[in-house]
């Protein structure tokens, strides 16, 4: 009997720690200076647990039934505490306030828990002896809890899982203490069926918690998220609304079912239609397959290897149905090869020649990526370019991105190609920006492949005019020792994005 | 951009964590070797080492097979001369330029990077175009040092570039302006030059007297007291020649400035540093190298050297010294006269990451350095990579063991174990990234006992160096502490230099 009330007293005071720790890492998670919120968050509880003492003299009959309620009501708000704070953080302006009630609120019932279990507990035992007892047990939960949050609770459970898992242990604490001190109780029953409730919902909170956090993920994007996917590389999400599907890679949007096809037909079809009888593509980066599926279009293509380092983007796009059927099962072509390996050090290595190459990176947003448009890297793309081929590099935007358009076109120069900077319109994107490389002269294609939605033999050649708000400005080539384009890309869209 | 990924919510989390470190395997490397730190004492001892067991011939016998050695060789080699033999006491050759390697990188233990050399420096230009760093005036993009190059922890933060510009008065921005402007006018004289051989002739006396007086005498004779100004030019002596401003010729210290041109290309590294150009090298003459060869005994008879060297006993008409000069004085017989440098001790310590530390501002840089830390800060030997993609690393961190005398310094660095220096190295970096800990996953530290000479007042126009580093004689020195300086381009233009002095001799022989 004493075992199971001191453990009592263990399990609550780990959960009082718990939720202090979640609430703490939480706001330290998403509003950053980890010290700040620690610290803010530490001592509002002690000061609310402070208060819950205090309280606790106005509290004089009914004390097993009010313990009851209390560890309850501590579950529920300890339980969907980071639940709450989550979807605070996304949706709301509140978090602040939000985060401080909660821990006011968690910490004047935790507060309450101690002095009232005391008293319980106090026709039991000799004074000397309970606080003893009590104390010791109250100490050793929080050091129970200072070692699961930690080792436990956040790697394997997560926020919203542990602070779940902990408010469930509340509940049950209820539950057994109506057990445990019936002989106090007028309705046991009525605590019973109260405790019951709260376990099932906690519990079913647990069982679906992993949901919940796809969605505060959902909060990000506009629409429903329908899969999400961490792999060592990225974050992959694929968005839905109506007939709409996108992509986003890291929180950057790559492509909408909606318009995707003028992106990429524009990509394909300006450089692959001028080559005569294409046999071998290469794709670097583009694991989505919409570039293969343009390029399987013409009945020449022997073979196109697809480069992208992410094994899980190209599984994905080749089993997942929804997404093959975008792709139109390109990669599932037995004339495809998928490689997944980085594109800079694969093209050093490579010796093979394609006659057409299509360059479909993310933008060079960091110097990682920036690398991947140096002179360094063009130079092996022209070594992987036969004679007679093309080249399509996609640009970033020549209109949000103006300068960083005509750098990736002044690198392909340097990098000796002949260049044919274009643009196409994609409305989710906005005015796209691509360069063709080539060897010697380019002419416009006489033909195009049938079933094409944006592109037209006529049409073509007006997307290699530039209006005067996009026309060339002054730029350097990017290196690898002077990543210009990096440092511009990052200038002209801070001035774009709010 | 978008809010914070799970991965770095995991890692703000870690952060958080008691201090549980994870393991972190590792020791000291090249100690169980032939040299361990030691060797002075041993050949200075006169330690017992085994009897010779063959006799071999060749004409002319390098000493050593680190850059300076392996220089002289590819001279050889270059003018079509091939009775020559290397030897390296260590199973790996390259000295101060050797390199390790493991499953993330390949990485340097000393050396790592070339500056740019100005159209001055014939010889340097010459091997960069054998190797292919130059080729039409053009500068091999992969090899010169990728962007950001380098970055500097100041008052809790990292700003670009190692030169202070955070938290400056009006003051010390004034006195930066008036250091850069004196070292404009020395560079002008072209009295400092690199070699620095080719400057000497057209130092004036008052040139001459900035090798009399410490830098940090020079510094508070011009009234330059700002702190940020003399923790950079500090930096930079401790860096380049493990000396810091209160023991370092004042003269030494400007021609770290005024030798070169401000050049906006950075530096040609390697993820192996200096390495790589050994490997080169090697590629060229490694067939004459013969490792584990520590040369114990050079005596002169019947007209000819004798070297004992491992297990054999040389016999040649020359020797190429290339090995540090001070070791002449335990192994020659008799010994030359005393050679009056002291040479600093240096720590370096290889990292390997399991993953990066939480990074807040600027991005990794390729040189990451500490304000006011007593180490060097840490080169990030992967930088190189055209990986976009990098989960792992390996991080070289550097510390000259500088301040006092050496000797003292030496017993610090011997005087610590294993377990002492990796304390101090994480600690160090600690400061600057707390979760380093958890990072972590292999530590391996090289002490070195003697890293190079430290150019105090009176080194460079002493009279015992400018008399040993002219080649003269059937003997003839080359190592880069000839200079004073240990540049990667002193070595090159002593071995050099050397082997030319050996092919006069040769062809006069010959003809």
């Amino acid at each position: 009997m004493a075992f199971v009330l001191f453990l009592s007293v263990f399990l609550i005071a780990a959960c009082g720690l718990v939720y202090e720790l979640i609430a703490g890492a939480l706001a330290s998670y998403l509003l950053g200076d980890s010290v700040l919120q620690f610290s803010t968050v530490i001592g509002t509880y002690l000061f609310a647990m402070g208060v819950g003492s205090w309280l606790s003299r106005y509290l004089t009959r009914q004390l097993v039934a009010r313990f009851i309620t209390i560890e309850l009501m501590v579950g529920l708000l300890g339980g969907f505490s980071s639940t709450l704070l989550f979807f605070a953080f996304a949706h709301t302006a509140g978090f602040r306030p939000l985060l401080y009630g909660l821990v006011l609120a968690i910490g004047v019932l935790v507060g309450l828990e101690i002095p009232l279990l005391m008293r319980i507990l106090r026709e039991r035992y000799q004074l000397r002896e309970l606080v003893a007892n009590v104390l010791t047990f109250d100490y050793l939960g929080a050091l129970g809890a200072s070692l699961v949050f930690p080792l436990f609770l956040v790697p394997r459970l997560g926020l919203v899982r542990g602070a779940m898992l902990f408010g469930l242990i509340n509940a049950l604490v209820a539950l057994w203490s109506t057990w445990l001190f019936r002989s106090h109780l007028p309705q046991p029953l009525v605590q019973r069926a109260a405790s019951a409730l709260v376990v099932l919902a906690l519990g079913a909170g647990l069982a679906f918690g992993e949901r919940i956090t796809d969605t505060a993920d959902a909060a990000l994007y506009s629409d429903d998220v329908i899969l999400a996917r961490t792999t060592p590389y990225q974050r992959i999400v694929l968005t839905h609304w109506k007939d709409d599907y996108r992509l986003y890679l890291n929180g950057h949007l790559q492509f909408s079912s909606r318009d995707e096809y003028r992106y990429h037909e524009a990509l394909v079809h300006p450089g692959l239609a001028s080559v005569a009888l294409p046999r071998r593509a290469l794709v670097l980066g583009g694991g989505d397959g919409l570039a293969v599926r343009e390029i399987l279009r013409y009945p020449t293509i022997e073979s196109v290897t697809l480069v992208d380092l992410d094994p899980e983007m190209t599984r994905l796009f080749s089993t997942h149905p929804l997404l093959v059927q975008l792709n139109g099962g390109s990669l599932k072509d037995r004339r495809v090869r998928v490689v997944n390996a980085d594109a800079f050090p694969w093209l050093e290595a490579n010796r093979d020649t394609f006659d057409f190459i299509a360059a479909d990176f993310p933008d060079p947003n960091n110097y990682s990526l920036g690398k991947l448009y140096t002179t360094a890297f063009y130079r092996l793309l022209k070594r992987a370019l036969a004679a007679g081929g093309a080249a399509s590099v996609q640009s970033t935007s020549p209109m949000f991105a103006r300068q960083s358009f005509w750098c990736i076109h002044e690198t392909l120069k340097a990098a000796g190609f002949r260049t044919y900077p274009y643009h196409a319109y994609v409305p989710s994107f906005g005015e796209w920006g691509y360069v063709l490389a080539t060897h010697g002269n380019w002419q416009p294609p006489q033909r195009l492949p049938r079933g094409l939605r944006f592109l037209t033999v006529q049409n073509v050649a007006s997307l290699f005019e530039f209006p005067p708000d996009l026309a060339p400005v002054p730029a350097a080539p990017n290196r690898l020792f002077d990543q210009v384009l990096v440092r511009t890309y990052d200038r002209e869209w801070r001035e774009i994005v709010r | 951009m978008s809010g914070p990924s799970r991965r770095e919510f995991g890692f703000a989390i870690l952060g958080l964590l008691p201090r549980s470190e994870a393991r972190i395997e590792g020791g000291f490397v090249f100690e169980s070797e032939t040299e361990g730190p030691d060797l002075g004492h041993r050949l200075r001892d006169r330690a017992a080492f085994p009897a010779p067991r063959s006799a071999k011939r060749t004409e002319t016998l390098i000493i050593g097979g680190g850059v300076a050695g392996l220089s002289a060789a590819w001279r050889l080699h270059r003018r079509g001369y091939r009775d020559f033999a290397v030897l390296e006491m260590e199973k790996q050759p390259g000295g101060n330029a050797r390199w390790g390697e493991n499953e993330v990188s390949r990485f340097p233990w000393a050396a790592h990077y070339l500056p740019v050399p100005d159209p001055r420096q014939k010889l340097t230009r010459e091997l960069c175009s054998e190797l292919g760093l130059l080729d039409n005036g053009q500068w091999s993009e992969r090899h010169l040092c990728h962007e950001p190059r380098e970055r500097l922890y100041i008052h809790g933060r990292w700003q670009e570039g190692i030169e202070p510009a955070v938290g400056l008065g009006r003051e010390d921005i004034r006195q930066f302006d008036a250091f850069h402007s004196i070292v404009g006018e020395l560079r002008q004289t072209g009295a400092f030059r690199i070699p620095m051989e080719e400057g000497l002739a057209r130092s004036t006396p008052a040139i001459r007297s900035l090798d009399q007086m410490t830098f940090s005498q020079w510094l508070d004779n011009h009234g330059f007291s700002s702190p940020y100004l003399r923790w950079y030019l500090d930096y930079c002596t401790r860096d380049d020649y493990g000396t810091p401003l209160d023991t370092i010729s004042a003269w030494a210290g400007l021609h770290y400035f005024a030798a070169r041109e401000p050049h906006e290309l950075g530096p040609l590294t390697w993820p192996e540093g200096n390495g790589w150009i050994v490997q080169r090298l090697l590629e060229r003459v490694g067939s004459h190298v013969h490792t584990g060869a520590m040369a114990r005994q050079i005596r002169r008879a019947g007209g000819r050297w004798h070297v004992l060297a491992g297990n054999a006993e040389w016999e040649a008409r020359f020797v190429i010294f290339a090995a540090p000069t001070w070791l002449a004085s335990w192994i020659m017989d008799p010994p030359p006269a005393r050679w009056p440098f002291e040479y600093a001790p240096w720590v370096v310590a290889n990292l390997t990451l399991r993953r990066w530390p939480a990074n807040r501002g600027l991005d990794y840089a390729w040189d990451n350095v500490f304000y006011n830390s007593p180490s060097l800060g840490y080169v990030i030997a992967t930088h190189q990579s055209v990986k976009t993609f990098q989960p792992e690393t390996v991080w070289t961190w550097y510390m000259a063991l500088a301040p006092g005398r050496a000797a003292d310094q030496r017993r610090l660095l011997l005087g610590g174990d294993y377990a002492w220096w990796k304390e101090a190295v994480l600690a160090d970096l600690e400061r600057v990234h707390p979760d380093i800990r958890h990072c972590v996953r292999r530590l391996d530290i090289f002490r070195i006992g003697h890293a190079m000479p430290r150019p105090a007042p009176g080194a460079i126009f002493h009279e015992e160096r400018r008399r040993r580093a002219e080649p003269a004689g059937t003997l003839v020195f080359a190592n880069s502490d000839l200079s004073a300086l240990s540049l990667f381009e002193e070595a090159l233009h002593r071995g050099v230099r050397a082997a030319d002095h050996i092919l006069r001799l040769a062809s006069r022989a010959g003809a």
